[in-house]
């Protein structure tokens, strides 16, 4: 090739052979994404058309049968609800307090460390370990009724506590400095100042990070197998020590039947728990994008 | 009955210490710098300490009162001639006191029916004993903390340490999950490891726990197959999905894409992440595993069966993707700019650029990423519950069924309820494996993800 004449008819190949390889990988990018979106899209559409015909009001408020023309979901939701309403009592006290004593308090020493090295694993600790924990603790040593929203509660609320730690501390971390300095100008104490003006700052943050916590514990399945929440529940539980099950368990229970007039049932059921989970997740952006203040 | 009562009276109590010493503290007001803290505060001081003390007398009674109940109901005359056997005597208390707090109950034993009555009456009496010595111990905290409504009595500094002290505690909870996660593990493993020696569990290739009558304990347990089935699934084929896809996604997002595609595509992958795994199975087993099976049966396999890795796999990878991709994202992001506009004012074109400069400089970022998609695809449970299968297969077939770690956890202990079985033991075993392999996966990754953040700060 001569020095540097791009018109000569070797260089033009050359540029020709880049721009398709770089048209290539555009596509395959695109590809990826469409293929990924397109299985979503897949999944939904299986369920809504397997299950759409099954969602009436005798399934929505009906319980588990063996029959499955007359078994209903209300008795599982109902379980997750009181189940769900455990955790988030623990869990959200617990992850917020936790995340205001790390972030504005906590001295820096060696077992500080120590604490958020545990947290950050716990967060990423596979969910069955946590049933595990929920199977030896709750159950054998402290004999909790099994299959009961308590148990299960407490578990699910250890599972989720790391994850609200972490998006507590990150909104906390968020609040810009001259509030902080502002309000210790007027002479207010350190935890007047965290609980009178950091705090407040942060919640819709912490909020966001419950919900999404929160969704995943809904979704939850494999730790409550552990503690054997898979009771066959024909009334909804009335109390927290009543066995029950959870909307996830029913769907995992149900696709175990071989009736297949069960498939039905599965769908319908996956159908209500992603409505349940779509609406949880829609609450957070929506608390997102309405609350959140760029400093 | 009684004590739930009296935690509420208290709580009353510590409503009326509240006001009663905020209206105290502010006719002692005389003017500007005349208190050390606000009225408020001394109201909170108040209230704690007729809550507080209140609080762990009721729980100490809470804890005390079922042995004293027990006691006074064995000195009764209807509890002569009861079974001196421990067991049969404990399931007659039982049920005696079930009857007693629930009327609708019915008696399967008639000495149970007899001891009804002793036990109610000693549940009433212990019961207001108990209610007198909290509320006691409740007016003498409120007595003492009223005299301490004083003008230079500093309530806010003492109300502040205790708030200090409820964080703590709760920060402390996250290393008591962990302690309590490793005890438990290491605990129940080490009576697994009585019956069965490690290494024989480690290296082992024969996995058949339901047959443990045998002479041989040590050859029914070896759990090799389901750590290859747990890497199989999770860790190759799992991961042959996730990462083109999941990587090809981050990159078409942070380089190609424009602000709008960008907005509307990144939550619709999101949702991708927030499927339960349930669901996933349930698809897994529905759909994609007789596709698969259909599939394997046209290329000549026979009777390949329904229940196969790569099914589960498959749908596992899928499950990854928005997660690898979000991973790849953060760490493209954290190439610094100049580094791309370099390559491409020397005339790279953009995949060039990409394939170059920004994916050799992002990569230690994308192997953390890729480790913490492993550590979470091999501790994934319910799409291998629903779609992989029990069988121990040590095959390299992805069309044959195949278990992991996780299934075999879930297999182990919904079964049969005795508790101390090497069966049921071994699953705690294998929970240990996962903890420990996915606490390393996820120690490395974390600390390489720090280092590669500093390294371009």
């Amino acid at each position: 090739m001569s020095k540097s004449d791009w018109n000569s008819p070797e260089a033009v190949r050359r540029l020709a052979k880049r721009h398709a390889a770089e048209k290539r990988f555009k596509l395959v990018g695109l590809g990826a994404i469409v293929l990924s979106l397109g299985f979503l899209a897949l999944l939904l559409v299986i369920m809504l058309k397997n299950g759409v015909a099954g969602l009436d009001w005798d399934f929505l408020s009906g319980s588990d049968s063996t029959d499955a023309t007359t078994a209903g979901v209300w008795g599982a939701a109902k379980g997750s609800l009181l189940t769900m309403l455990v955790t988030l009592l623990l869990s959200f006290p617990m992850g917020v307090l936790a995340a205001i004593y790390l972030e504005e308090f906590a001295p820096k020493k060696k077992w500080i460390e120590w604490v958020e090295v545990s947290i950050n694993n716990l967060a990423a600790v596979p969910s069955i370990i946590f049933g595990l924990l929920g199977l030896a603790v709750f159950i054998n040593t402290f004999q909790m009724p099994r299959s009961s929203p308590l148990v299960g509660g407490l578990t699910l609320a250890l599972m989720t506590m790391p994850v609200i730690v972490i998006s507590g501390r990150n909104a906390i971390k968020a609040v810009p400095p001259s509030i902080r300095e502002a309000a210790y100008g007027i002479g207010a104490s350190k935890v007047q100042t965290t609980f009178h003006h950091v705090l407040p700052l942060a919640l819709p943050g912490i909020l966001t990070g419950t919900i999404i916590g929160m969704a995943r514990a809904l979704g939850e399945t494999a730790p409550l197998l552990m503690i054997g929440m898979r009771a066959f529940v024909v009334t909804p539980p009335d109390s927290l020590t009543a066995p029950s099950s959870v909307l996830p368990m029913q769907i995992f229970l149900w696709s175990d039947e071989i009736d297949k007039a069960f498939v039905q049932n599965t769908s319908a059921a996956i159908i209500v728990l992603l409505v349940f989970l779509l609406a949880m997740n829609g609450i957070a952006i929506y608390l997102r994008n309405k609350f959140e203040v760029r400093w | 009955m009684i004590l739930t009562g009296v935690l509420l009276a208290v709580l009353g109590l510590g409503l009326v210490g509240w006001f009663a010493a905020r209206g105290r503290a502010r006719l002692l007001y005389t003017g500007r710098g005349s208190m050390h803290s606000m009225p408020a505060y001394h109201g909170w001081h108040l209230a704690l300490w007729i809550v507080v003390p209140a609080l762990a007398a009721w729980l100490v009674w809470q804890a005390v009162m079922p042995g004293l109940v027990q006691g006074a109901v064995f000195a009764t005359p209807a509890a002569h001639g009861l079974p001196t056997d421990p067991f049969q005597l404990g399931a007659i208390v039982a049920e005696a006191q079930t009857i007693a707090s629930d009327p609708n109950a019915v008696a399967f034993n008639p000495e149970a029916q007899g001891l009804v009555e002793p036990f109610r009456q000693a549940q009433t009496k212990f019961g207001l004993i108990g209610a007198v010595i909290v509320l006691i111990v409740a007016f003498a905290g409120g007595a003492f903390g009223f005299t301490r409504v004083r003008p230079d009595f500093k309530a806010r500094t003492h109300v502040e340490r205790l708030v200090l002290g409820v964080l703590l505690a709760a920060s402390l909870l996250a290393i008591l999950t962990t302690f309590g996660i490793v005890a438990s593990l290491v605990f129940e493993a080490g009576m697994f490891f009585k019956d069965v020696s490690p290494i024989a569990f480690l290296t082992g290739t024969h996995w058949s726990p339901a047959s443990t009558m045998g002479d041989n304990i040590n050859n029914n347990f070896g759990a090799v197959p389901l750590f290859w089935g747990t890497i199989y699934i999770g860790a190759i084929i799992a991961m042959v999905v996730a990462i083109p896809l999941g990587l090809m996604s981050a990159i078409y997002l942070t380089q190609y894409a424009t602000r709008d595609v960008r907005k509307w595509v990144k939550p619709l992958l999101e949702i991708l992440a927030g499927i339960p795994t349930v669901v996933y199975g349930y698809f897994a087993a529905l759909t994609v595993a007789p596709l698969i099976r259909d599939f394997a049966a046209s290329l000549g396999m026979a009777n390949p069966s329904t229940e196969s890795a790569l099914a589960a796999g498959l749908v596992m990878g899928v499950m990854i993707i928005p997660f690898v991709s979000s991973m790849a994202d953060d760490a493209l992001a954290a190439v610094p700019r100049a580094m791309s506009d370099g390559s491409l004012a020397l005339g790279a074109t953009r995949s060039e650029t990409i394939k170059k400069v920004l994916l050799p400089a992002a990569l230690p970022g994308i192997v953390a990423g890729v480790m913490l998609a492993i550590s979470r695809a091999i501790g994934e449970t319910m799409i291998v519950v629903m779609a992989a299968g029990a069988a121990a297969n040590l095959s390299a077939n992805p069309f044959a069924s195949m278990t992991t770690v996780t299934y075999q956890i879930v297999q182990m202990l919904t079964g049969d309820q005795e508790f101390n079985s090497p069966k049921t033991l071994s699953a705690f075993a294998l929970g240990l494996v996962l903890f420990i392999v996915t606490l390393i996966l996820n120690i490395v990754a974390l600390r390489v993800v720090k280092r590669f953040r500093e390294a371009y700060e």
